[in-house]
């Protein structure tokens, strides 16, 4: 039989039981929704303990209190994410079984036995959250507090494995396997290659930082709330630092993710060259313009965080005449890297134009032009940080001027690797180009591989000017946190719908068609506007389970109140005269 | 408090819809699923070129690539000094003339490839009905040429009902002869023999060393079978349309011919 016919067949069978109906936003606006939303929180759920157990090392390690009480903190939080997931999660499975009952009878007599297990884990998965967050005060000391550390890292365990598998059924909508019909899969081939399909490693890899960023964003939103409504100058010398973790933590792991995307997009190339076509260059071009404004504003806000972060630091004012050229740099790669390149065109435009490209897009829209911009960002945002590193010290090892010469030396020779290779690319051929981008990669990340190891021997000992003042950091840097938190939630939706969009109209990309009236994949404004729909839902639902965290903690202090309460644990510098020493960030 | 609620919730709401405004001021691009056609044998060729218009620029995803120039040819602008698509098809393969050209080069896009260019082009018989690929055909000979597709062309190509599906394809010769199978049936589109032809697939050359007759035989009829090694890469492109292509006769031919090649 060949493909068209058996689709042929497909269509004609398909009566209308193959589809439900869903009042207002129609069946897929449910499905998207309901995915979309329970996506936000299992990302939430599966970010912030990764979150807690390495805070919660650093705090047994250093015997440090505080970042057992930071670790504490956010478990709380997922007690009732992870209600709100399994929630959401139900909610998609019903809307899909109502909805799209004869695709999802399809991917069930693939992915039965898989589904089983997903389950089972993610009931095991809730004990061992009840055990982590219940357990935190009997299994406080020796060994028990590895214990209970050991609960945390199953914990993490459980969770990944979950996000595994479902990433296997997405990944098989995209990428299924050769011969695989809408009859179910040939003979030979097992569930498992199903699940270990062509995209599959790479969406997890992109996934699993993905989330560790989401979860830092969410943390430093948190944080920057109980910032604004803190009463005591220890509150928030305590969420301004909480703060400070989680952006740090979003913002180091975010720089790793384009790279991951580079990968996750090679594959789906290489799975099938139309499909990674569609995807960059189809009608899908603008997206990535979409998400270039976003990501702008990612780093913008970032950097705007660190800079109004030095004012606590003494001795941070020597660099800040440097921010506003920093500024000026972000923004004109900002600009670059927005510019539209690859757009169909219709005839009548290509004839206007004289050409494939527009004469003036096509010299900043191509390539060479973006990843330049991309490197140049990644490399000033890491020098705001270094800066920020370096602010209240004073190097006390010989050689400090030297090392910082070189330092300085590893910057210029990564910018200008950066540059030509942009430059070079624009008298290369687009094969040559591409291997270009590697390089420029490259020298980026050694770059910041480079300098941070000689900063971490040149900041051995080093003299302190001052305290950083934690607290003392002015509101406007706690909206920052914010946008931030918005923009990395937005995000993921945009990222979602270029993810499920590029299948078209394929539930299983040429193995089973969507027949139904929404087969075809909506413009960007309409995905915009189910984007954010799905944001503000999922963002209400966090303030309440924030809101709710607060209560619980006033609840807790009510029945035993500690004699320290919210008081600040030894270690953090508070915002005011005669507070206890600092270790710095 | 209430002052930091509202302000938070400002915020919030000021960069979605920020975001939001942004992707609704580009342009609005939605991807159509291909529409059924209902073209039976008595269609114009107007109603064929203006179907075929509408999936060249739309569902069928052809501008993806050929709206570039970089990665594909261009078909409805000058190539090369070659023409518009409709005036250089009729000379792309010696003997074919350009509807069987355009035909096959969106059924079986590896059987000619176009100099310069990477195999890429999917068989559009996944995507596409056949009177879609019709009409496509007609829109591209009307870029340049002359239309000459007809409803024949579609009643002929479309399956017969309840029938198995007939060989799609340019209409079948009889002939025995490998080596005219061999570029008729456009193998040399991938595979090289004494110097000729693509070198996509493995060449043919000491092919007999490599494979017995029944694995040849096997590997014809079901390409997915027993990738060559050194080729997983490319495995799964062969068209695994060859068994119907074929005669009984013409199979055997081809496989007692490479079979021999050692
Ligand atoms: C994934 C990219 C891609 C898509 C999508 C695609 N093509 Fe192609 N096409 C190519 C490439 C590359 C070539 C040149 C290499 C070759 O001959 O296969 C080509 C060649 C052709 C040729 C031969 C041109 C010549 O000068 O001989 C025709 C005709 C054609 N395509 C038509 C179409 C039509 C019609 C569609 C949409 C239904 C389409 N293509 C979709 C990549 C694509
Ligand atoms: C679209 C390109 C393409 C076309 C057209 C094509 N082949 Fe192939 N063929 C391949 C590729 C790629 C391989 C190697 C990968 C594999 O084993 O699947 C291959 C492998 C083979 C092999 C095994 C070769 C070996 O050394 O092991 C045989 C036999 C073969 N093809 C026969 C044919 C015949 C006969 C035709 C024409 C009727 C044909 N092929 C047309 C791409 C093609």
């Amino acid at each position: 039989m060949t493909p068209m016919l058996a689709l042929l067949q497909q269509a004609v069978t398909d009566t209308t039981g193959a589809y439900g109906h869903f009042p207002g936003v129609g069946g897929r606006g449910a499905v998207w929704v309901a995915a979309e939303v329970h996506l936000m929180f299992a990302a939430f759920v599966l970010g912030v303990p990764m979150f807690a157990v390495i805070t919660e090392l650093i705090g047994i390690v250093s015997k440090d209190e505080k970042y057992d009480k930071l670790s504490h903190e956010f478990t709380r939080l997922l007690v009732f994410a992870y209600s709100a997931t399994a929630l959401w999660g139900a909610m998609l499975l019903f809307a899909l079984t109502t909805l799209y009952p004869k695709f999802w009878a399809h991917m069930t007599k693939i992915f039965s036995v898989s589904m089983w297990i997903y389950v089972s884990l993610f009931f095991v998965e809730s004990f061992t959250l009840y055990l982590y967050y219940y357990g935190w005060e009997r299994w406080q000391f020796g060994r028990g507090k590895w214990f209970h550390w050991g609960l945390g890292v199953l914990l993490n365990v459980w969770g990944t494995t979950v996000m595994l598998i479902a990433n296997g059924w997405l990944t098989y909508m995209m990428s299924p396997p050769t011969g695989a019909t809408a009859e179910g899969l040939p003979k030979g081939v097992t569930m498992w290659n199903a699940i270990a399909n062509a995209t599959w490693i790479p969406i997890n890899i992109h996934r699993l930082i993905a989330n560790a960023v989401f979860g830092g964003a969410i943390v430093a939103a948190y944080a920057a709330y109980r910032f604004l409504a803190a009463k005591t100058p220890e509150e928030r010398a305590h969420y301004d630092w909480m703060g400070y973790v989680g952006n740090f933590i979003a913002i180091s792991t975010f720089i790793v993710l384009p790279f991951a995307g580079y990968w996750l997009g090679r594959e789906i190339y290489q799975y099938n060259q139309q499909m990674g076509i569609t995807m960059m260059g189809g009608f899908m071009s603008w997206l990535w313009i979409v998400q270039a404004v976003l990501i702008g504003v990612l780093f913008l806000c970032a950097n705007y965080y660190l800079w109004l972060g030095m004012a606590r630091i003494p001795g941070a004012e020597r660099f800040v005449p440097y921010t506003k050229w920093m500024l000026l740099l972000l923004i004109v790669c900002w600009i670059a890297w927005s510019t539209p390149h690859t757009m169909i065109a219709t005839r009548d435009e290509l004839v206007s134009m004289g050409g494939a490209h527009h004469p003036f897009l096509n010299v900043l829209g191509v390539m060479s032009a973006k990843n330049t911009a991309v490197n140049l960002m990644i490399l000033t945002t890491f020098l705001s940080f270094l800066i920020y590193r370096r602010a209240n010290k004073e190097s006390v090892v010989p050689w400090a001027r030297t090392g910082t010469l070189i330092q300085g030396a590893m910057f210029v020779i990564a910018a200008a690797v950066v540059l030509f290779y942009g430059v070079y690319g624009y008298f290369v051929e687009a094969i040559v180009r591409i291997g270009f981008s590697v390089y420029q990669v490259g020298a980026v990340l050694m770059c910041i591989l480079g300098v941070s190891i000689i900063d971490a021997f040149i900041g051995r000992g080093a003299r302190s000017r001052g305290e950083i003042r934690w607290g003392q950091m002015p509101e406007r840097s706690q909206y920052a946190l914010f946008v931030l938190a918005v923009t990395f939630t937005w995000l993921m939706g945009l990222m979602g719908f270029a993810r499920s969009g590029i299948r078209q109209h394929w539930h299983v990309w040429e193995v089973m068609r969507d027949t139904s009236p929404d087969a075809f994949t909506p413009a960007l404004g309409y995905a915009a506007n189910m984007i954010s729909l799905c944001v503000l839902i999922f963002l209400s639902l966090v303030a309440f389970i924030f809101w709710l965290g607060g209560l619980a903690e006033r609840a807790s202090h009510a029945v035993a109140p500690e004699p320290h309460g919210v008081a600040i644990p030894p270690g953090i510098a508070v915002a005011r005269p005669g507070a206890a020493p600092v270790t710095g960030d | 408090m209430w002052k930091t609620n509202l302000k938070v919730l400002a915020i919030a709401l000021l960069v979605v819809g920020f975001y939001t405004t942004v992707a609704h001021i580009i342009p609005q691009l939605q991807s159509e699923v291909p529409e059924a056609l209902a073209l039976g044998s008595g269609v114009t060729p107007e109603a064929l070129v203006a179907a075929g218009e509408k999936i060249y620029n739309g569902a069928g995803g052809c501008t993806a690539c050929h709206g570039l120039g970089t990665r594909a040819p261009n078909l409805i602008t000058d190539y090369k000094g070659q023409g518009a698509v409709g005036a250089r098809c009729g000379t792309r393969k010696p003997g074919m003339a350009c509807k069987a050209y355009l035909y096959e080069s969106l059924t079986q896009p590896q059987a000619y490839i176009v100099q310069g260019f990477d195999p890429i082009m999917p068989d559009m018989r996944k995507q596409l009905s056949d009177d879609q690929i019709w009409a496509a055909v007609a829109f591209l000979e009307s870029q340049g040429g002359e239309v000459d597709v007809t409803g024949e062309d579609i009643a002929k190509s479309a399956p017969a009902k309840g029938a198995a599906p007939a060989p799609t394809g340019p209409a079948m010769t009889a002939t025995l002869d490998p080596v005219a199978l061999y570029s008729e049936k456009g193998c040399i589109g991938c595979h090289q023999m004494d110097g000729k032809g693509g070198a996509v697939g493995p060449s043919w050359d000491h092919i007999g060393s490599r494979r017995s007759a029944a694995s040849i035989r096997r590997k014809i009829i079901d390409p997915k079978s027993d990738t060559t090694k050194g080729f997983e890469k490319f495995a799964g492109m062969m068209p695994a349309t060859f068994g119907q292509m074929l005669t009984a006769a013409q199979l055997e031919a081809l496989v007692t011919f490479l079979a021999n090649k050692k």
